[in-house]
């Protein structure tokens, strides 16, 4: 498959890399950033959306770095698992993702910044022709939502990646650069409900690292996912739950794979803390909520229905196995 | 390197002027003999036969081939003789063929599901810069296809595409990127016609069919083929026992092999066309072509490249060969072809989509007195080898087990979807998981151990199947015990916790097609073998086999270094070039290994006489009496008296040179007579038997295969190594296909898992451990006794899962794949009608002996005493399927049963009670319809 | 639907992106190139350096058939940009013999079956020689996760992780490494033992 054409610029600074990506808006073109490239590249290589500039941040230093709080976007997510002293809950959810050997070169970074997929929209230039495009790529032609027909306001592509729901539930914040200067915000806060929008990221601004709160290592967590094989696949459903042991209030509940952005269940779980806890009972109505508060589509490879019946299940798993009982 | 190696010596001045000679220098032997090994090997006899003074156990009956074996290589595990290039990266594959002054072509494919193509201009192609050739479906209108009998393929559309992704037109350009641009720039006038994706409607009238067999048509239907058949005496059905009834829904699945297709076309300056293909059927290849490309065959050389996988997705010839071929011939150029992977599945020729209906009966003495299927599978935008597997889909279910009565109705209907065709287990898969399924159901309702139940119905070796398959060999039984005691069975079966299950399943499948597909001439064989043996000692064979990993290489070299007893690096196996191969039909149906390595006996048969009888002029002694051993060839009651092997040879080609044999293989003549007889028919065949034990996670419906005892028999393991490669491997693609593979239509029709992130094939975690079991019965007809092993094992896998995940859960399913979400449905359907709050609290199925179990044990026991003896003896006395019905196997069974049926077409009133598929017996062809069209 | 004409809107693929040098140690040798900016490594190990061993089996990073070791991790060059490892050391499947002496691995995969048709055969091969790099004793659950993102259709794996352990084993140095493949013949003429082995009840 052969790569559309760009050019690749090499910043090794952030302020070179800021002018760069300043210098091709001032004469009018686009472009994309590029960490590792296991996500960009195959969207390229089927000529989805490509542009005629990319970026790459291998190089600069501030991307790389990494220690048990701060994770420079292009940390591999191999050093996640291999390197000590990292959250056991972003271990366990490292390990989980793709294949070891995605693994390799897919970065932190770009696992944040994933772009939704829907088997509408992640497929080559001659198929999606073939179906008069989509919302989410339509070549300029306004061609209409294909999961859900008539409705082309809002993409429901899917966002499927792992870490987000883990750092979220963590508390994580993100450090974002652009033109403008340096933000700091929730992690929580970056995704913004819209397939094709994704995130809040500005034009000419990306991700540079992602922080753990400094209580993050008080807090116990599991990850479950949902895939049909436990190499290469997406999650279908993922839930990441952390707590502090045994302090109800602490419970963080967020989900990935249901919609278009991973989200906290903060509702569900105040509602039950409202209530009091009693041990399986709660547990199995607070599962119970997390299922009704999400609706996923028919764009991924297992019927929506199936994938929201296991939230229940799922997140009946984590809390059992962070020993919230 | 280490000491041994010794330099030759010249011709130097060998003797002194007083005529002795020079003091140290001896008298080498002409150089030349082979081998690396310094030391001869002395004669394995652990590998030669009881029955010939070795001591290998025999384990059925001698064999026609054992008084040659030599004890060399055959029934060593051995590398594969092509393994050093493939582990150094130099293997070349399709898209490593590298010419210089190549171009590189893409095709133009259908955006459309069916459309007819009003007109194509080209005049903006033509004009870009950098392209180099154009061709459209003009420029080759002859049509091609796997099957004389349904040629209905183009290089491109002619006058209609049938699927999306179907060709249209190709081009050629100095890069790849010019190629794609160029693609964008064709003028296409298209007329959309209405398409059909659900294979139901395909038995219905259209406007439009996909294509037109003129008089042959079924009414307007998009039926390609219909089958019936109807055997035994259906009276025996009546008042069953025990019956299932199941309808089952399988998704079509793909070989997902790594290799995409590729090819490359070069035009040579004498006029030849020099194509390089990863190819499993390449004669079939260079006959397409020269039908369109109106060349006469010797003017094409078809190159073999090493074939990255094949399981049947690379035996039928493909238009983008043709096209390549076309490019080429204007432009003067090479041109390589590589597909993106979304092509493959385009060009598909996977396993049919399928709905299957299996009604099974037993009558009260646990004897299976029914088996009636109907199949009806989705055939995709063309034909390629349907026409076969409409067959298969029900006659290959007529074995191992002995049956009452059969009864079958197919139909292949075309869609506009990408073509299914033969892959590995071709026919077979579907139906068997539904039979064998079935089988278990029966079981439960007789409260018997379904491994009973089998045992106690097995056909015997040497035997006749109900619609006249001969079978040979049979190993059938002790597959069945040695899973049984290998797996822990009468421990573990319905014994299992919730959620931990264990089932079993069988398999049979034929070991190479008794009749070719191409039957011109009549009487050519389906394989030939060259061998030739120059003076350096070095053996050549010049084979068409087709190695697409399988081993037919090694095969072949190891049969011929047996017979000759030489080491195998001195047998040099040349199977890439048509320019050098005799005719081979290729690898498909299971045949490359049981036809070729005889055909590579016989020629070494050949050779072997000519030294042997160079041997009996040097030493005096006849050559009955005469051993091979490695590169020496000695009297065998002294073995002191001997020449060597490069001696005999020199001896043996005096006066002419080189040794040149040639050796043939053509199956028998065998089976019935009436219509489609042929289909299934074959020298030998194989049988299976797994045992397959899962965890079922009873919340998320994901279902884990963790253990499978695997038994084959695959007559002689001529290389127990390559044997179990392919037992291993049939398990992790049948697991896909029961597991997690299926081809996604949506509901628009198109393909929406192109790629292998989407089309689940099993990573090594979804690999169970699988202990290979190889069971030799040592085939009369086989090479050393050797029949298939390469698509067979496929078969039980599939319901030993399905019968493991009932043993688990108590769920029983019938639609494939069991992907969670299926699972998860069925559990909780089960789970609401017992009115459970959890599924945790399912309960798991328990058997109680009823009180047919002790009487099939003891019927089990008595018939393998029978099939001992047949076996031992090779009793090859009348054994016709319905002995066990206590019918006499000297009088034709018509004879003695009224009602006793061989029926090719229904009968009037039955064809009310059709299934789905006999549904295509309700229409007439144009012909009885009046239309002569 | 109606009239569909295909033909425009295509994404353009020309004119080429610019070129830049690209200087890297492939296999030992130092090569320098003038590659597309957006060339993908594996189009350049296949188009320009000539290591045609990198096979390209899904091109979107599923099957793992185009491995190679960058800098000692194994890597996939289907999804690796050329111009992000510039300057880097890249080892392919023509890489791991030691001249006419094959790797222990790819002796391994040859005798135990551990390659079939051959074409995720070099993928498979510099992912596991990347593991025993830094892991000469792994288990079998260390060797699936280090081979988790390749893709075999023909041997079920369990042939290849029995050729990895035999590798291992001599990584280990607790078996005799394999022979040149190379080796001339040591003694073209085979002296045999003594007396040539008979069939029992034909002694003399």
């Amino acid at each position: 498959m052969l790569m559309p054409p760009f050019t690749l610029h090499h910043p090794s600074s952030i302020q070179e890399a800021i002018s760069i990506a300043s210098n091709i808006i001032a004469d009018g073109e686009t472009f994309d950033w590029v960490a590792g490239g296991t996500d960009v590249l195959p969207n390229y290589k089927w000529r989805i959306n490509p542009k005629p500039h990319v970026i790459s941040l291998a190089n600069i230093p501030e991307a790389k770095q990494l220690s048990p709080y701060d994770i420079g976007c292009m940390t591999p997510l191999s050093q996640l698992t291999e390197v000590n002293g990292m959250h056991p809950l972003i271990v366990e959810a490292a390990g989980k993702i793709a294949s070891s050997l995605i693994r390799k070169s897919a970065t932190v970074g770009g696992n944040l910044c994933l772009d939704t997929r829907c088997f509408w929209y992640n497929q080559s230039e001659d198929w999606r022709r073939s179906i008069d495009w989509c919302h989410k790529a339509d070549c300029g032609t306004g061609a209409d939502c294909r999961v859900i027909p008539n409705q082309n306001t809002l993409c429901v592509a899917t966002y499927q990646g792992d870490l987000a729901p883990n750092f979220m539930a963590l508390g994580a914040t993100i450090t974002l650069i652009s033109p403008d200067g340096e933000r700091v915000i929730p992690l929580h806060d970056f995704y913004q409900l819209d397939g094709m929008k994704k995130n809040i990221l500005k034009q000419g601004e990306f991700l540079l690292k992602v922080t753990l709160p400094s209580n993050a290592f008080e807090l116990t967590g599991s990850y479950q996912k949902l895939r049909v094989r436990e190499s290469w696949d997406f999650p279908e459903a993922g839930i990441a739950i952390t707590w502090k042991k045994g302090d109800y209030k602490s419970l963080k509940i967020a989900s990935t794979a249901l919609e278009s952005i991973p989200k906290l269940h903060h509702e569900q779980v105040d509602s039950i803390n409202a209530e009091g806890w009693s041990k399986n009972e709660s547990i199995m109505e607070l599962a119970g909520l997390v299922r009704k508060s999400v609706k996923p589509v028919n764009n991924t490879s297992l019927p929506p229905n199936y994938r929201r019946s296991v939230v229940r299940v799922l997140t009946k798993r984590a809390l059992k196995n962070i020993g919230c009982e | 390197m280490s000491g041994g190696y010794r330099q030759q010596p010249g011709k130097s001045s060998a003797k002194r002027r007083d005529g002795k000679r020079v003091a140290g220098q001896q008298k080498f032997p002409p150089p030349g003999s082979g081998g690396s090994n310094p030391v001869m090997e002395p004669r394995d006899l652990n590998f030669i036969p009881e029955s010939v003074g070795g001591k290998e156990p025999q384990p059925a009956g001698s064999h026609i081939h054992d008084r040659i074996r030599t004890g060399t290589v055959v029934g060593k595990p051995l590398q594969l003789v092509d393994s050093n290039a493939k582990v150094t990266g130099q293997a070349w594959y399709g898209d490593d063929i590298r010419l210089t002054n190549e171009t590189i072509g893409k095709i133009l494919r259908s955006p459309h599901h069916y459309a007819k193509i009003i007109s194509i201009d080209t005049t903006r192609v033509e004009a870009l810069p950098g392209v180099i050739s154009v061709a459209t479906g003009q420029d080759a209108p002859n049509r091609f296809g796997v099957l004389p009998v349904t040629k209905d393929e183009h290089a491109m559309s002619v006058e209609k595409v049938r699927h999306m992704g179907d060709l249209v037109a190709c081009v050629c350009a100095e890069t790849e990127a010019i190629a794609i641009e160029a693609l964008a720039l064709f003028d296409i006038e298209w007329e959309i016609l209405e398409p059909v994706f659900d294979r139901k409607k395909g038995l219905e009238d259209v406007d439009e069919p996909i294509h037109w067999r003129g008089k042959y048509h079924l009414s307007r239907t998009n039926v390609q083929k219909r089958v019936f058949q109807e055997f035994g005496d259906r009276s025996l059905i009546e008042n069953p026992h025990a019956a299932s009834h199941g309808k089952w829904s399988m998704e079509g699945v793909h070989h997902g092999f790594t290799e995409p297709h590729a090819v490359v076309a070069h035009w040579d300056p004498n006029g030849r066309l020099q194509l390089y293909t990863p190819q499993q059927v390449p004669h079939y290849t260079h006959r397409a072509l020269s039908t369109v490309l109106e060349v006469p065959m010797h003017q094409i050389n078809v190159v073999r490249t090493f074939v990255g996988g094949g399981f049947g997705g690379k035996s039928d010839p493909f238009p983008h060969e043709m096209c390549a071929a076309i490019l080429s011939r204007k432009s003067g150029r090479p041109v390589r072809i590589t597909f993106d992977r979304e092509e493959v599945y385009w060009i598909n020729r996977g396993r049919h989509p399928s709905d299957i209906e299996v009604k099974m009966t037993a009558d009260d003495a646990g004897r299976i007195s029914g088996f009636d299927i109907d199949a009806l599978i989705d055939g995709g935008g063309f034909a390629s080898f349907g026409h076969v597997t409409s067959y298969y889909n029900g006659v290959l279910a007529t074995a191992p087990y002995e049956l009452g009565s059969f009864h079958y109705t197919g139909a292949r209907v075309w869609t506009n979807k990408p073509a299914s065709g033969a892959m590995r287990g071709h026919g077979a898969v579907n139906t068997r998981c539904a039979v064998e399924v079935g089988l278990d159901e029966m079981a439960e309702q007789m409260q018997v151990d379904p491994i009973d139940l089998r045992l106690a119905n097995l056909l015997p070796p040497h035997s006749r199947t109900i619609t006249g398959f001969r079978i040979t060999s049979n190993g059938m039984r002790e597959a069945l015990e040695k899973v049984r005691e290998g797996s822990d069975w009468d421990n573990k079966f319905r014994k299992l916790p919730l959620g931990k299950g264990i089932g079993v399943g069988c398999g049979f499948f034929i070991s190479g097609s008794g009749l070719p597909i191409h039957w011109d001439p009549n009487r050519f064989p389906h394989a030939t073998v060259h061998i030739q043996v120059d003076m350096d000692g070095g053996v050549t064979v010049h084979t068409g086999a087709a190695d697409i990993g399988q081993g037919s290489t090694t095969a072949v070299a190891q049969v011929v270094a047996e017979v000759l007893a030489l080491p195998i690096e001195m047998i040099h196996v040349r199977s890439h070039e048509s320019d050098t191969s005799p005719v081979d039909l290729g690898s498909y149906s299971s045949r490359v290994t049981f036809m070729n390595a005889n055909a590579a006996i016989r020629a070494a048969l050949e050779i072997r006489e000519q030294i042997l009888n160079a041997a009996w002029d040097m030493l005096g002694y006849h050559p009955n009496t005469l051993v091979l051993n490695d590169r020496r060839i000695y009297y065998k009651h002294d073995p002191s008296i001997g020449v060597s092997y490069l001696q005999a040879l020199h001896k043996a080609q005096e006066d002419k040179g080189a040794l040149i044999a040639s050796g043939a293989y053509r199956s028998p003549p065998m089976g019935g007579v009436h219509k489609g007889a042929a289909a299934g028919l074959a020298p030998a065949y194989s049988f299976s038997s797994y045992v397959a034990e899962v965890d079922v996670d009873v919340e998320l419906g994901l279902v884990k295969c963790t253990n499978v005892w695997a038994a084959h028999d695959c007559g002689k393991a001529l290389n127990p190594l390559a044997v179990k490669g392919q037992i291993i491997g049939s398990c992790h693609m049948g697991l896909g296909q029961v597991l997690s593979e299926k081809m996604v239509y949506g509901r628009t029709g198109h393909l929406q898992n192109a790629n292998l992130l989407e089309y689940k094939i099993p990573s090594i975690h979804e690999m169970p451990h699988v202990e290979p079991i190889i069971i030799e019965s040592c085939d009369p007809e086989g090479p050393f006794g050797a029949k298939e092993a390469g698509e067979g094992p496929l078969l039980p896998i599939l319901p030993a899962v399905v019968n493991a995940v009932y043993d688990a859960i108590g769920v029983r399913f019938r639609d494939l794949p069991l992907t969670p979400d299926v699972v998860f449905k069925g559990i909780e359907k089960k789970r609401k009608s017992l009115k459970l709050e959890d599924s945790l609290d399912l309960p798991s199925p328990r058997l109680e002996y009823g009180p047919m179990q002790e009487p099939l044990v003891l019927r089990a026991a008595e018939h393998k005493v029978r099939d001992k003896a047949r076996q031992r003896t090779e009793d090859t006395s009348h054994y016709v399927n319905g002995v066990l019905f206590g019918f006499d196997p000297n009088i034709p069974l018509e004879d003695q049963v009224d009602g006793w049926k061989m029926a090719t077409e229904p009968d009037p009133e039955q064809l009310a009670e059709l299934g789905l598929a006999g549904k295509a017996w309700l229409k007439k062809t144009q012909r009885e319809m009046g239309d002569d069209a | 639907m109606g009239e569909h004409v295909v033909g425009t809107e295509y994404v353009k693929m020309t004119p080429n992106a610019p070129k830049t040098i690209w200087q890297s140690k492939v296999n030992k040798k130092e090569v320098e190139l003038l590659i597309n900016s957006n060339a993908v490594l594996l189009d350049v190990l296949r188009d320009q350096v000539g290591t045609l061993g990198v096979k390209r089996g899904c091109d979107l990073g599923t099957c793992g058939c185009c491995t190679v070791m960058i800098d000692g991790e194994p890597r996939l060059s289907c999804l690796c940009l050329a111009g992000q490892v510039n300057g880097s050391d890249i080892i392919t499947v023509e890489g791991l013999a030691d001249g006419a002496h094959l790797a222990p691995i790819q002796a391994c995969f040859a005798k135990f079956g551990g390659s079939q048709c051959g074409f995720c055969t070099p993928g498979f091969l510099v992912a596991s020689q990347a593991l025993l790099d830094s892991n000469p004793s792994p288990s079998n659950e260390e060797i699936s996760e280090a081979i988790e993102g390749n893709l075999c259709r023909c041997t079920g794996y369990q042939q290849i992780v029995d050729s990895i352990q035999e590798a291992a084993k001599i990584h280990r140095g607790e078996i005799e490494p394999p022979k040149a493949a190379s080796d001339p013949h040591p003694d073209p003429h085979p002296s045999g033992p003594g007396e040539p082995s008979m069939p029992p009840g034909h002694a003399k």
